[in-house]
C-alpha cells in the first residue's frame, strides 16, 4: 500500500508529468491566466487521464497481449482517449455549460494532449499492474493540474515585473516553468526509486 | 444576393515553372513564418524532451519530418473523399498508422537511440504540427504544394531543435554528437541535461529568435 | 495472418466505441421536451438538444441564416428573455457589449436545453417553407441562369420587390441554405424567378445550374429588408451591378406596373454586352414609360456598344441629379457599392435613403 502512495506522490512531484517529462505543453503555454479556467482544464484532463488509463489497461493486457496485437497500442489507445473526450464534452455541455463555453476549443484539443497519451504509454513501458495504473494515471493527472494552475498563477503576478520584450509569453512561459521544474527537483531525495 | 465561393481548391498551378516559385515560397515560409517552435509554438513536448543530446534530437526531428511530409501528402492525395465529420478521425488513423511504422523502423535500425528516445517517438501522434498541417494546409492543397509545406515545416522543426540540442549538450554534457569537444578538466553545466534546462533553453532561444526577428522588422522600417 | 486479426479487430473495435458514444449521447444528451415562447405569444414544445435555429425551423418558424449554423453571418440573431443564456466566443465576436446585455444572441449557437422565452421580428412569422418545381433554367449570359420556379406547396408567395429567399441546398433533405434574391415581379405570385451566377465550388450554386425541368426545389422566404419603399413620393434611384441585377429588376417591374408617378432611374452596369443581360426589358419599359431613365454602361471596351462606358459610379457622378429628394437602392459586389455609396452621399443622399444589398 505504501508503495502505491509513493507512485501517487512521485508522480505529482518528482515524476511530474509537465515538468519532467513535457507532456501536455501546448496548452501549457496557452491557457489563460485565470486560475479557475485552469483548475477546471485539470480536473478535465485528470478525469479523462485516469479513465482512459483504465480502460486502455484493461482493453491492453485482456485483449492486445493475449492476441499478439501489441502493435495496435497507439491506435487503439488514442481512439479510446478520442472517444473519451467527445463523451466529456457532452457531459460538461449537460451538467455544466459554463465550464463547456469556458473551455471552447481547447476541449476537443484534450485528445491531443501528449499527456494523456504519454500517460497511457509510459503504463505500457513500466508494466504497471492495473491498482498501479490508476494510482499513477490519477496522480500525474493532479501532478499537471499543479503544474498548470502554478504557472497560471505565476504568469498573472507576471504584470508585476517587466522581463525583457524578446522573450514573449511563451519565452517567460518556459522560463518560468524552468525555475519551477528546478525547485520541483528538490523533492527527489524524498522519494526513493 | 448570391453567395459566397466555398473554401475551394486553388487554381491548378500552370506550368513547372510557376510550380516551383511557390512551392520554394511555402517552403520558406514553413521554415521561418511557420515554424513549429517559434512561429506557431506547436510540438513543443517533444522538443524540451530530446534536445539534451543532439543525435537524439536528430532522429526525432527527422522522424517527425517523414511522418509530416507523408501525412500532409497522404491527406492532400485523399482530401476530395474525406467527409468534413470524420475529419479528425482520418488524421489520427493516417498519423497513427505512420508512427507505428516509423516506431517500428527505429526500433529495429537504431535500437539505443529508440531506447532513448521512449515513447517520444509514439508521442508524434500528438504532435500539433502533424495534425496542425494537415488541418491547415493539406487538406486545401494540392500533394505538391502540402509536400513542400510540410518539408518547410520539418525542416523548420529540424533546425530548431538541432540549435537548442547544440548548446544543451556542448553545455550540459561538454559533447556534441557523443564527441567529447570540452576539455574534461572544465565541468560542464549540468543544469542543460536535466528537464529544468530545457525549459532555460527553449526560452533563451526564443527570446534570440524574437530578438533577431524585430531587428530584421526595424531594419526593413517596418511596423510592428 | 496478424494483419488480417489486427483489421478485424480494429473495426470490431471502433464499431463498439460508436456505438457506445451513440448510447452515451442518447443518455446523457437527453434534455428532455422544452417549451419555446415566442413574442410572449406564440408557443410550442419540442425535443430539447438541438441549436435554437433548427428547433425553431422544424416547427415551421423561419430565422434567415446566410452561413449554414457556423455562427459568422450573425443573421440568425434573436433576442432571448431567458436569464443566465452563456455566450460562446462566435457570439461575442458578432455582438457588441451591449447587445449582449440586451440579451441579443445567435440561434444557430444557442442550443435548447430548458424552456425558453424569445422575441423575432414580427416580419419573421410571415416566413414560409415553400416546395415549387423547376419551370425552365435558361442561360442569359456565360456563368448567369434564369430560373423560373412554379409555386407548388403554398402555390402563392407575397413580397416585397428587392426581397429573397433561403433555397435549401440538396432537396428535401439538404440541411445547407443559400440565399437568393427574387427578381420576378411580386404580382406574379404563382412563381418566382431567381437570377444565380455560377461560382467555381460554390455549393449553391452548383446545384441550381444543374437542376432539370420538373425538380422539386425547397425554399423558404421572404427575407429582408432591401426592399422598394412605398411610403413617399422620392425619386428612385436603382444600382445594379453585374448579377445584383436580380432585386433590382424586381423593384423596377413593380414599379412599371403600377401607375407611379415616383421617377425612377436605373443605372445598370457590366463589363461586356455579353454579361448585361435583360438590358432589352429596361429599353422597352423606358419607351412605354417616360419615367423610367436607363443608364446602362459597360466598363470594358466594345466596338458594339453604342452607350456609355466605364464604372458605373462614375455614370452617376455624371448623370446624376436632385439628390436630396431621392432614395437609392444597390445591389452588387461590396467594392461597387463603396463607390457607389460615395458618390451617392456626395450627391446629397442621406445614407439613411441609401438601401443596399451587398453580395
Amino acid at each position: 500500500m505504501k508503495e502505491l502512495f509513493l507512485l501517487l506522490f512521485a508522480s505529482i512531484v518528482t515524476s511530474n508529468i509537465a515538468l519532467t517529462y513535457f507532456l501536455g505543453m501546448c496548452p501549457f503555454l496557452a491557457i489563460s491566466k485565470e486560475i479557475k479556467v485552469a483548475t477546471g482544464m485539470g480536473a478535465a484532463v485528470t478525469v479523462v487521464m485516469t479513465f482512459t488509463s483504465l480502460a486502455n489497461w484493461l482493453i491492453n493486457n485482456l485483449i492486445l497481449l493475449p492476441a499478439k496485437l501489441e502493435f495496435l497500442q497507439f491506435l487503439i489507445f488514442i481512439i479510446t482517449i478520442a472517444a473519451m473526450v467527445q463523451v466529456l464534452e457532452m457531459f460538461l455541455d449537460r451538467y455544466s455549460p459554463t465550464l463547456y463555453s469556458a473551455f471552447g476549443i481547447f476541449l476537443p484539443l484534450i485528445t491531443v494532449n501528449c499527456a494523456i497519451l504519454g500517460v497511457s504509454l509510459f503504463m505500457v513501458l513500466r508494466s504497471y499492474s492495473l491498482i498501479e495504473t490508476i494510482f499513477y494515471s490519477f496522480g500525474s493527472g493532479l501532478g499537471w493540474t499543479v503544474a498548470i494552475v502554478a504557472i497560471g498563477g505565476l504568469r498573472k503576478g507576471l504584470i508585476f515585473s517587466d522581463p525583457p520584450k524578446n522573450f514573449g509569453a511563451a519565452g517567460i512561459t518556459a522560463i518560468l516553468a524552468g525555475l519551477m521544474a528546478l525547485a520541483f527537483i528538490g523533492f527527489t531525495g524524498v522519494v526513493r526509486g | 444576393m448570391a453567395e459566397q465561393p466555398g473554401s475551394g481548391l486553388k487554381t491548378p498551378q500552370k506550368g513547372y515553372r510557376l510550380f516551383q516559385k511557390k512551392g520554394i515560397k511555402v517552403f520558406i515560409e514553413g521554415v521561418w513564418h511557420n515554424n513549429p517552435i517559434f512561429g506557431m509554438m506547436l510540438g513543443l513536448c517533444s522538443t524540451l524532451a530530446v534536445t539534451n543530446l543532439m543525435a537524439n534530437a536528430l532522429v526525432m526531428s527527422l522522424s517527425v519530418t517523414i511522418v509530416v511530409i507523408l501525412n500532409s501528402v497522404i491527406t492532400s492525395l485523399i482530401r476530395g473523399f474525406i467527409p468534413d465529420r470524420v475529419r479528425m478521425v482520418a488524421y489520427m488513423i493516417i498519423i497513427s498508422t505512420l508512427v507505428i511504422a516509423v516506431d517500428r523502423f527505429l526500433k529495429v535500425l537504431l535500437p539505443d537511440i529508440s531506447n532513448a528516445l521512449g515513447p517520444y517517438v509514439a508521442l508524434i501522434i500528438t504532435n500539433c504540427i502533424v495534425m496542425g498541417r494537415a488541418e491547415a494546409f493539406a487538406i486545401n492543397n494540392s500533394p505538391g504544394l502540402s509536400f513542400m509545406d510540410a518539408l518547410g515545416v520539418g525542416s523548420g522543426y529540424t533546425l530548431s531543435l538541432m540549435v537548442i540540442a547544440f548548446f544543451r549538450e556542448l553545455i550540459g554534457f561538454g559533447s556534441l554528437f557523443g564527441v567529447r569537444v570540452i576539455p574534461a578538466s572544465i565541468t560542464p553545466l549540468g543544469l542543460f541535461a536535466i528537464p529544468p534546462g530545457a525549459f532555460f533553453a527553449l526560452g533563451t532561444y526564443i527570446f534570440f529568435i524574437n530578438l533577431l526577428r524585430n531587428r530584421s522588422k526595424k531594419e526593413k522600417g517596418g511596423s510592428k | 495472418m496478424a494483419v488480417v486479426k489486427a483489421l478485424i479487430f480494429l473495426n470490431a473495435f471502433s464499431l463498439f466505441i460508436c456505438l457506445l458514444i451513440i448510447f452515451l449521447d442518447r443518455i446523457i444528451s437527453n434534455y428532455g421536451i422544452c417549451k419555446i415562447t415566442i413574442n410572449n405569444d406564440k408557443e410550442f414544445t419540442a425535443k430539447g438538444g438541438k441549436s435554437l435555429l433548427r428547433t425553431l425551423f422544424e416547427n415551421k418558424y423561419f430565422i434567415p441564416s446566410a452561413c449554414g449554423g457556423k455562427g459568422t453571418c450573425g443573421y440568425c440573431r434573436v433576442k432571448v428573455l431567458n436569464e443566465d443564456i452563456p455566450v460562446s466566443p462566435s457570439e461575442s465576436l458578432i455582438f457588441t457589449r451591449e447587445e449582449i446585455k440586451a440579451n441579443y444572441r445567435l440561434s444557430c449557437q444557442l442550443k435548447v436545453k430548458t424552456d425558453l422565452r424569445i422575441e423575432i421580428p414580427s416580419e419573421y412569422l410571415e416566413i414560409r417553407e415553400y416546395k415549387g418545381s423547376l419551370e425552365s433554367s435558361e442561360p442569359v449570359t456565360s456563368d448567369i441562369k434564369k430560373i423560373r420556379i412554379k409555386l407548388l406547396e403554398p402555390d402563392t408567395i407575397d413580397f416585397k420587390p428587392g426581397q429573397y429567399v433561403q433555397v435549401r441546398i440538396g432537396g428535401e433533405a439538404g440541411t445547407d441554405y443559400r440565399a437568393y434574391s427574387m427578381a420576378s415581379d411580386p404580382e406574379e405570385r404563382n412563381s418566382i424567378e431567381l437570377n444565380v451566377k455560377l461560382i467555381p465550388d460554390g455549393l449553391g450554386s452548383s446545384y441550381i445550374h444543374a437542376l432539370k425541368e420538373g425538380e422539386k426545389i425547397f425554399f423558404s422566404g421572404p427575407y429582408g429588408d432591401f426592399f422598394l419603399r412605398t411610403d413617399s413620393a422620392r425619386k428612385i434611384v436603382c444600382v445594379a451591378g453585374g448579377v445584383g441585377l436580380a432585386p433590382i429588376k424586381s423593384i423596377v417591374l413593380a414599379w412599371s406596373r403600377q401607375p407611379d408617378k415616383r421617377i425612377l432611374e436605373l443605372y445598370y452596369g457590366s463589363r461586356t454586352i455579353k454579361d448585361l443581360y435583360d438590358h432589352d426589358i429596361f429599353v422597352k419599359i423606358g419607351e412605354a414609360n417616360k419615367n423610367l431613365r436607363y443608364f446602362p454602361a459597360l466598363s470594358q471596351e466594345d466596338p458594339e456598344w453604342k452607350g456609355d462606358r466605364g464604372y458605373i459610379h462614375n455614370i452617376i457622378q455624371e448623370k446624376l441629379t436632385a439628390g436630396e429628394e431621392s432614395e437609392a437602392y444597390l445591389c452588387g459586389p461590396p467594392i461597387m457599392i463603396d463607390a457607389v455609396t460615395k458618390v451617392l452621399t456626395e450627391k446629397g443622399i442621406p445614407l439613411e435613403r441609401i438601401y443596399y444589398d451587398k453580395f
